[in-house]
């Protein structure tokens, strides 16, 4: 899939569908099924309450930060860090309001978001400049910086102390980052984050797929060295998509933070685990160099899926990690005997 | 080439007969005779896809069904099986090398054969290493049983899987092209290995596309072309150009079209460019509308020039492009004042794989065919690639397809349309037609004709010297990294000429 063969009239040859494609296609119609039980078996399920208000809105932050991650992973790279960046630049947030608390709330809440996006994205293109410059393995790098980003965000809490925002600004942050607009009446009301996460997606999608970038992107991927011998500046475009999944890291905290009115030092463990399994159960494969966003998203909703339906069922929260690890073990499985069999 | 080493008799060791095998009914292969006999070095050439592999192949046991008779030493065989083949005798060294790098040369050696030890599931590692050494000795190489293969330079890596091959009581070795990811001297080394060999009785077929290896090292050499036998020659005495003649038959003559560029002013002139180990005061110029040539061995450091000129590898020393000083900061600086190149490894450093014909043609345009913010509209992009896979003629001409999907030839077809829709005022080109079908062949050689009747400095790089004389207004003689001599092709006749140019020993 790119963008260059929407419309291809395939001639003579009849083109086999991708790899990707076939996964996409497995990990689709198991939501369609899942979501067909469900909503046959619960009534709760197929509620407008449930669906979008819980569901979408919780899988939205997860979905900011898997844009961001797409990028890395279709260049051929990896992000252990994003918990942790998220994890700072929440606490970046919540330290901005405290410090502007008595100025009017629009300003301190724009000075908040711009210094959160900044910080966020110099997060991501350090790591960016350690994978692409001096040519540390992406995993070694983000590991390493999963740990220094948490230490940094425990020192700016002054060792773990739960920052909150200030009285003065809390409704209005609320307001602007967890409201619900009544998009198709008031009766169904969409949350900000949704509408935040579609803007985001949307920009990616049209930055991946139909920017000049976005074609290096996938070149890097597919082919560092063919790449680079092309003309292409294959550095910067490696240390670009890390930096563009720390701003994703940014955007999702400031909502965050919005809904939570605090930062700690301890929150969003384990986020790099959700955000990673989206993206790779939608199909975008280790190595990069193919699958991409819509692959993502169709991940993303098959987790989020199953993690609404977990309680739905009764699986007992100590059951749950093993369920959401069987998945995707099942899925990526799955792919991995499809493509041994293409390939015979 | 006298055989004062081989103990070479009349009796074939190996005789196949009416070989016929068919793929999906088309024939590879249509009645061929082959027979190799002990002692013998028989080489084994010819085009991609004339049948030299799937010969092999038959002989190895990949091929239940093909047809014709297999007598080896003496008796009727009929493998069906590579256990079969090898229990015959017969092994096969693949290019690709498939010893475990990880491993010990010991732990290679007797990979699913490990001595074991007291306990049930251990193994014996002294055993192990003194299996290892019997082997070897039996070889007759010098290897160290415990270093670490992947610490081995390649050609011992090589050694490691010669011994492994004969490990059992092989009588016959196939070299399915082994010389082709070694270096010069690694070349000389593996050649005394096979000259080693065949001292011992064992019977070898060495197959190559490499016809300046085989003085070197051949006796006899069979040529195939099209699933037939053109015909088989004692090496000594024939000569290089007769064995392209019978490799391409009357084709040679069609496939190269009139010259009729005219060379004009200098475009690329390099000055003392050198490089440490790799080549040392390399000067010279292409001028617009001429094709220069660079002769000379694998190893001589004829890549390694291109690459330096590129931008790719670092170099001392100064190159201008069209009187301007070239920074050769990166590939993406040269490209930038006009210069492109296709690399010797399409696999490697050509093509994205994953991505369509229309990106990877593009891919060296998008700076220019990007507008606002970087966006690149689909169409573009796509008329972009739909004009050069009409230029070039790339099959199937969709540019929606994988690249993957393509065959050799129209891939490197889409390789060269990514330079030349960025308009290259000198396009370098290292073995152009390396693993490409003769009809894809001549579609090149055309093209490239045409690249330098529009005025563009062509800097083609070529193992194929038939190509090179049929192409090169002039030609440099690379020889251990210095250009040795300048020569003016004339006739067919040259190909043997510049032959003995790229092989000629260095005076003492």
């Amino acid at each position: 899939m790119t963008a260059g063969d929407a419309p291809a009239p395939a001639p003579a040859a009849k083109r086999r569908p991708s790899f990707q494609l076939i996964q996409a296609g497995t990990v689709l119609l198991l939501l369609v099924v899942l979501c067909a039980v469900s909503a046959a078996r619960t009534e709760t399920f197929l509620t407008w309450r449930n669906l979008v208000t819980n569901l979408l809105t919780n899988a939205s932050y997860v979905g900011i930060i898997a844009c961001g991650m797409t990028f890395v992973m279709v260049a051929g790279g990896f992000d252990l860090s994003v918990g942790s960046t998220t994890t700072v630049c929440s606490v970046m947030t919540v330290l901005v309001l405290q410090g502007l608390a008595d100025q009017p709330p629009w300003l301190a809440i724009a000075a908040a978001v711009v210094a959160t996006a900044a910080v966020g994205s110099a997060l991501g293109a350090f790591n960016g400049a350690s994978v692409a410059y001096v040519g540390v393995n992406p995993f070694v790098t983000t590991l390493s910086t999963m740990l220094v980003f948490r230490g940094l965000a425990l020192i700016l809490t002054e060792g773990g102390q739960t920052l909150s925002v200030p009285l003065a600004l809390k409704e209005t942050l609320g307001q602007v980052y967890w409201g619900k607009v009544p998009l198709f009446g008031a009766a169904h009301p969409v949350t900000v984050p949704i509408l935040v996460f579609l803007g985001v997606f949307a920009v990616s999608v049209f930055v991946l797929r139909l920017t000049r970038f976005g074609h290096y992107v996938y070149a890097v991927g597919g082919n560092e060295n063919a790449s680079w011998l092309a003309g292409i500046n294959t550095r910067l475009v490696k240390a670009t998509t890390y930096g563009l999944c720390g701003l994703g890291c940014a955007v999702a905290a400031v909502i965050y933070t919005g809904m939570s009115n605090t930062a700690q030092a301890a929150s969003y463990q384990g986020l790099e685990l959700v955000v990673i399994a989206s993206v790779i159960v939608g199909g975008t494969p280790l190595g990069g160099g193919a699958g991409g966003l819509f692959y993502t998203l169709i991940g993303l909703l098959l987790l989020s899926v199953i993690e609404n339906l977990l309680p739905q069922f009764g699986v007992e929260e100590e059951y749950r990690n093993i369920v959401r690890g069987l998945i995707i073990l099942v899925v990526v499985a799955m792919d991995t005997l499809v493509r041994k069999r293409g390939r015979r | 080439m006298t055989n004062d080493q081989g103990q070479t008799t009349s009796v074939p060791l190996l005789r196949m007969e009416g070989i016929v095998k068919d793929f999906a009914g088309v024939r590879a292969l249509e009645g061929v005779d082959f027979e190799v006999r002990p002692g013998e070095v028989h080489a084994l050439i010819g085009e991609n896809g004339a049948g030299k592999s799937t010969l092999m192949n038959v002989l190895a046991g990949r091929f239940a069904d093909y047809r014709g008779r297999i007598t080896f030493a003496g008796r009727e065989a009929r493998p069906t099986t590579p256990r079969e083949a090898l229990a015959l005798g017969i092994g096969v060294i693949f290019q690709d090398l498939s010893v475990l790098p990880n491993l010990t040369v010991a732990e290679n050696l007797l990979l699913g054969h490990e001595p074991a030890g007291r306990l049930p599931g251990t193994l014996n590692r002294r055993s192990l290493v003194t299996a290892a050494q019997g082997v070897l000795d039996a070889a007759g190489f010098d290897l160290p049983a415990e270093a670490r293969v992947g610490t081995l330079s390649h050609a011992r890596q090589c050694l490691v899987e010669i011994a492994h091959a004969l490990r059992g009581d092989v009588r016959l070795l196939v070299f399915d092209e082994p010389t082709a990811s070694l270096g010069s001297e690694d070349v000389e080394r593996l050649f005394e290995v096979i000259r080693g060999l065949k001292a011992r009785g064992i019977g070898i077929v060495y197959i190559s596309h490499r016809l300046a290896e085989l003085p070197r090292i051949a006796d006899r050499v069979t040529v195939l072309r099209d699933g037939r036998v053109v015909g088989t020659r004692d090496v000594a005495g024939t000569k290089v150009s007769e064995l392209s003649h019978m490799m391409l038959g009357r084709r040679l003559t069609e496939m190269f079209p009139e010259k009729r560029n005219t060379p004009g002013e200098v475009l690329l002139r390099v000055e003392h460019l050198a490089r440490r180990g790799a080549f040392a005061d390399v000067s010279f110029e292409v001028r617009a509308g001429e094709i220069v040539g660079l002769a000379g061995l694998v190893g001589s450091g004829r890549t390694e020039i291109a690459r330096a000129i590129f931008g790719a590898d670092p170099a001392r020393g100064r190159v201008t492009l069209a009187g301007r000083p070239l920074p050769r900061r990166s590939p993406r600086s040269a490209m930038a004042r006009g210069l492109g190149m296709i690399p010797e490894s399409r696999k490697r450093d050509g093509t994205i794989t994953g991505l369509s014909v229309a990106q990877n043609i593009g891919i060296s345009v998008m700076d220019r065919l990007a507008g606002v913010a970087g966006f690149l509209p689909p169409g573009r992009l796509r008329a972009n690639a739909e004009r050069m896979i009409g230029r070039m003629d790339v099959r199937p001409p969709d540019p929606g397809r994988a690249i993957q999907t393509l065959s050799g030839g129209n891939q490197q077809k889409a390789m060269l349309g990514r330079w030349l829709c960025r308009d290259p005022k000198v396009l370098i080109l290292d073995e152009p037609t390396q693993g490409i079908d003769v009809g894809t062949k001549a579609q090149i050689y055309r093209l490239i004709m045409d690249l330098a009747a529009e005025g563009r400095g062509i800097l083609l790089i070529s193992s194929e010297l038939f190509e090179l004389v049929n192409l090169a207004d002039r030609l440099l003689v690379v020889r251990r990294g210095r250009i040795v001599r300048e020569m003016t092709p004339g006739g067919p006749t040259d190909v043997d000429v510049v032959f003995a140019a790229c092989t000629e020993k260095e005076p003492a």
